[in-house]
């Protein structure tokens, strides 16, 4: 399996966030609160993150935030970057965070956002009936994300990922969804989500 | 007739103005080796409505007093009961020669290991963080493992299950596709000792390569000899072979966003002699609907229709003959059929294990567990997703949402557990 540089890019980003922000260590049996501080270091106090290509996690559905935690604690998604603050996470840790950051309220990043791909995006949602999970307000799901002002870089590379098979946890009809589509039609996927 | 026919009209016509708007826009002609440049899905065309999604599974426990087992209705003379529990997302059920359970999932990527210990199952997290691991199959003492491109072999597994070691690794002998959608394996050893494997089409709705996806295929049990054993099929997640005929009958999922009516799920048989025969994916669905996205002259000429039905998008998954003494007589040689249950219909259809009673090469199918629908509230309370005949003549039915195994008994016998 080739990994390309570009996927192991934000990973080394994260880790050197989670470094330099100085996260606490967390000892034998951390808080709620101590695990949240550790996460607010690349994901954000509020739980939108400030960082290029990490995930934003406020507003997400609590099931899709808990199902995520869950495959990259088992290892069928496969991030090495969050590989060290999942291995020990109980079931009871995954749903109390789940629980927390789908509570907080979502907002944009400060990513500029191209009105001609936002026209784009709209045509290929249509195309492709991207609400019928993600829902028309496009805030997802029980299983399914919101991307509703997610961060515009990490959408693309997400949905570059899914298209090239490139991520192992991806769900199979979003895997068909973006097959097929060109880099230009993801950004404009990304840039139309980003500003819901 | 005339109000389907003009739905159908208006599908077509909304198909072109649908496939126009495509030719348009740049870009989407880009696509991976072995992929259909164009998924035909006209989502947007159907009437449907637009919020159906896929149902998610659990991916943690869920306690024996939470399963739905007070739910389940049988015909006079059954009974239910919980067998196992305590495995979220578990799915394919496949038996070794000591008596172990092995379960393959999906999403959650654990293969488990299920054991007897002084009457209690004892369950344990064999394998994790496979991709989608439903294929499992037991021979000669070793487990083979299908995730989606990955193929392995454990040998001895049932001496090893606290620690399984390295197995071989079979992925480049059967040299699977690697797309992703409808990719998830279905596997079982044929009455000929070879190794068949599901190769689902990689779409709702395209033209796929024949020569790669919509396929049954069999192999020798290393990897070698492939032949394909029947094309033109859209996803089959379950299949097995008549005890008396020997002949591979299969279930087949019909296409979405074409209508809440179907095309219905099939059951398919693939008669003695027609190997290789085509059974109409993409052009020709159900008992002779022409697609209404990818068209063809003479859509369903050449194409075997299914021997049964079994419903609009019911998601007709495992399906197991019977040869057990412990149910009537009238069961015998039946096929038990697990229907998952429906997400792209409004009205939920489905979640329930029926039979197929078989006379030559068509099938009559009636009602077996029900009540795990409720039609009032458009809700389910648990997924039947796979069966297995044990050797004391009882079922069991595998829940996937409920992570647990339905044990079905017949008459005075009670339950061993």
């Amino acid at each position: 399996m080739s990994v390309t540089r570009n996927r192991w890019r934000p990973l080394v980003l994260g880790l050197a966030a989670a470094v330099f922000t100085g996260g606490p260590v967390l000892g034998q049996n951390p808080t709620l609160a101590e695990r949240i501080a550790q996460c607010a270091g690349c994901h954000g106090a509020d739980g939108n993150s400030p960082l290029p290509k990490i995930p934003s996690l406020a507003g997400q559905p609590a099931f899709f935030i808990l199902n995520q935690l869950f495959l990259m604690r088992e290892g069928v998604r496969k991030v090495a970057a969050m590989a060290p603050f999942v291995k020990d996470l109980k079931d009871s840790d995954l749903d109390a965070l789940a629980t927390h950051y789908a509570k907080l309220p979502p907002k944009a990043s400060n990513e500029s956002i191209d009105p001609a791909l936002i026209k784009r995006g709209a045509e290929i949602v249509a195309q492709k009936k991207c609400v019928s999970c993600h829902k028309p307000n496009f805030a997802g799901d029980e299983q399914v994300p919101r991307i509703a002002k997610q961060r515009v870089d990490y959408m693309i590379e997400a949905l570059q990922q899914i298209r090239d098979s490139k991520r192992e946890s991806a769900d199979t009809l979003m895997s068909g969804a973006v097959a097929g589509l060109a880099d230009a039609d993801l950004a404009a996927l990304a840039h139309y989500a980003a500003a819901k | 007739m005339s109000s389907l026919l003009a739905y159908r009209r208006s599908l077509a016509t909304a198909a072109t103005i649908a496939f126009l708007t495509a030719l348009t826009l740049p870009g989407v002609a880009q696509s991976p080796p072995g992929f259909s440049p164009l998924d035909k899905s006209n989502p947007a065309a159907s009437k449907q409505d637009e919020s159906l999604k896929p149902h998610p599974t659990p991916p943690t426990v869920t306690p024996v007093e939470k399963l739905p087992l007070d739910k389940i209705k049988l015909p006079p003379g059954f009974k239910a009961e919980v067998w196992s529990y305590g495995h979220p997302g578990g799915r394919t059920m496949v038996l070794g020669d000591k008596g172990t359970m092995f379960m393959g999932t999906r999403l959650i990527g654990r293969v488990y290991a299920i054991t007897d210990k002084n009457g209690k199952r004892e369950v344990k997290v064999l394998l994790q963080g496979l991709t989608q691991p439903n294929g499992l199959a037991f021979k000669n003492g070793s487990l083979y493992v299908f995730a989606i491109n990955k193929v392995f072999r454990y040998d001895n597994i049932e001496d090893k299950l606290d620690n399984p070691g390295t197995p071989v690794e079979l992925t480049a002998a059967y040299n699977l596709p690697d797309t992703i959608h409808h990719n998830w394996k279905y596997v079982a050893f044929g009455p000929d000792g070879k190794m068949y494997v599901q190769i689902g089409s990689n779409c709702n709705i395209c033209e796929v390569n024949p020569g790669i996806h919509g396929q049954i295929r069999r192999y020798n049990a290393d990897g070698t000899g492939m032949e394909i054993v029947a094309r033109g099929i859209r996803n089959t997640v379950g299949f097995d072979w008549h005890p008396v005929t020997k002949e591979l009958w299969f279930t087949d999922n019909g296409r979405d966003w074409a209508g809440n009516a179907g095309p219905e799920d099939e059951l398919n048989r693939i008669a003695k002699g027609e190997e290789g025969a085509f059974y109409g994916f993409p052009y020709c669905h159900a008992q002779g609907i022409p697609d209404p996205d990818v068209k063809r002259p003479n859509p369903c000429a050449g194409v075997i229709l299914p021997a049964a039905l079994l419903g609009p998008h019911a998601a007709a998954l495992g399906i197991k003959f019977y040869t057990g003494k412990m149910f009537p007589a009238s069961y015998q040689n039946v096929a038990f059929i697990a229907r998952h249950g429906s997400w792209n219909r409004e009205k939920k259809f489905g979640y329930d294990v029926v039979v197929a009673r078989i006379s030559g090469g068509r099938a009559r199918i009636e009602p077996f567990l029900t009540g795990l629908l409720d039609e009032k509230t458009n809700s389910f309370f648990g997924r039947p997703t796979y069966v297995l005949p044990l050797a004391d003549g009882s079922l069991l039915v595998s829940d996937e949402t409920g992570g647990a195994i339905y044990r079905i008994t017949y008459g005075a016998k009670t339950a061993s557990n």
